[in-house]
């Protein structure tokens, strides 16, 4: 079943609006200053971020929209601006949970970044080559790429429905500067049409 | 099965009575433009510039019976000597651009945001990696910032207005930031393009 037909089937199943403008969705958080932790929550704090740092003002979507992920997407940025491999390089899992299922459970991020170099899919090239580095990076000189895993199935997040991206370790340095999770994929939104 | 680029085409044209549409000329193809006037919006003043150093499109609407069917949406920087740039070496990797896309009286594409450091989408490439200058070997992205659309896109179809709306923020700290005539912020939309034909008619 492809992405459109899953999202037009849970949708039907859940009585939720079929109608909208079929698009390209990217949701994005970011958490400020996360420093060390052993559990980050993404999607649950939106207090005080401007639309720079999040383009929802809720933990759920409107009540006409409704998306699928397809792609997950994490940064950790220095306060300088550089990117910085996620949570360092340590073992780190991610779970996605949807009202009160978890629809992602512990999948681990840390072979889609950083030194490993064995990403999920055959595509994928390691996102952090190591370099000859012998100056740090900068935010104008980029030495990896943020971490990023396309998801092999469908996963729907539906309209009114709170959801939340947790990430766990064993106690991690994410820095002083902010880590970014985006969310993206196939997604209707609110289309008013012929109705007013 | 999923539907082909071809098949949306003639699908939204179905819809909006463009019965033509389907005997004119498919191709490949993209538009760009520059907003050299800091307006936040790209594509509404591309009659007003210079083409092709700023723009390929002498107004933001397509004639009768051409249309492009949005696949890849990316953004760069024009600097005032007219040069093309990478966002991430200009910006630097903090920062994001968050951009609507309208189509006439519709927003098609809604706060969706380009991370500098890399969208999401791009990770199958490394994308370009250079030597940093003045140093020893060193490796650095040049990262890619373009949303490529799930399913089959997003039509432009004839006659339309589109323009694109975005601001750039430092995503670390959520302040905006200014373009400027030296960092002018470009876009493309790349897709199935469909191109007037004549036929015999002609």
């Amino acid at each position: 079943m492809s992405q459109v037909g899953k999202l037009g089937y849970v949708d039907s199943k859940l009585g939720a609006p079929t109608s909208g403008q079929q698009t390209t969705r990217i949701l994005f958080n970011t958490i400020e200053a996360p420093g060390v932790t052993s559990s980050l929550s993404f999607f649950k704090n939106f207090q005080g971020l401007t639309n720079g740092q999040t383009n929802l003002t809720q933990n759920k979507l409107d009540s006409m929209e409704s998306m699928v992920i397809k792609t997950i997407w994490l940064a950790q940025l220095a306060s300088t601006g550089a990117v910085n491999g996620f949570g360092g390089f340590a073992q780190q899992t991610l779970s996605i949970i949807v009202g009160n299922q978890t629809v992602v459970k512990n999948l681990p991020i840390q072979f889609n970044q950083g030194q490993v170099g064995q990403a999920f899919d055959r595509l994928h090239e390691n996102a952090g080559v190591i370099s000859d580095e012998v100056i740090g990076a900068t935010d104008l000189l980029q030495t990896q790429q943020p971490c990023e895993i396309r998801l092999l199935t469908d996963i729907v997040i539906p309209p009114q429905v709170a959801f939340e991206v947790r990430i766990e370790s064993n106690g991690v340095n994410y820095g002083t500067g902010a880590v970014v999770c985006a969310l993206s994929g196939y997604g209707k939104i609110f289309s008013a049409g012929s109705s007013f | 099965m999923a539907l082909s680029a071809q098949d949306k085409i003639l699908y939204v044209a179905n819809k909006l009575g463009l019965s033509t549409l389907g005997q004119m000329q498919g191709s490949t193809g993209a538009v760009y433009d520059v907003d050299t006037d800091l307006s936040g919006q790209i594509f509404s003043s591309a009659s007003r510039h210079q083409n092709p150093s700023v723009t390929n499109i002498t107004e933001n609407q397509f004639e009768v019976n051409e249309a492009l069917l949005v696949e890849n949406i990316s953004f760069y920087v024009k600097n005032a000597a007219g040069n093309v740039n990478n966002f991430q070496k200009v910006y630097g990797s903090d920062a994001v651009i968050v951009f609507d896309l309208v189509i006439g009286n519709k927003r098609v594409m809604k706060d969706t945001p380009v991370f500098a450091a890399g969208s999401p989408f791009t990770f199958a490439n490394v994308g370009n990696q250079v030597s940093a200058s003045g140093e020893d070997v060193i490796s650095i992205y040049c990262p890619r910032h373009q949303v490529f659309m799930e399913g089959a896109g997003i039509l432009i179809p004839p006659q339309v207005q589109w323009y694109v709306d975005y601001r750039i923020f430092n995503v670390i700290t959520g302040a905006t930031i200014a373009a400027t005539d030296d960092t002018a912020i470009g876009c493309y939309l790349f897709g199935t393009r469909v191109l007037l034909n004549f036929n015999t008619t002609i």
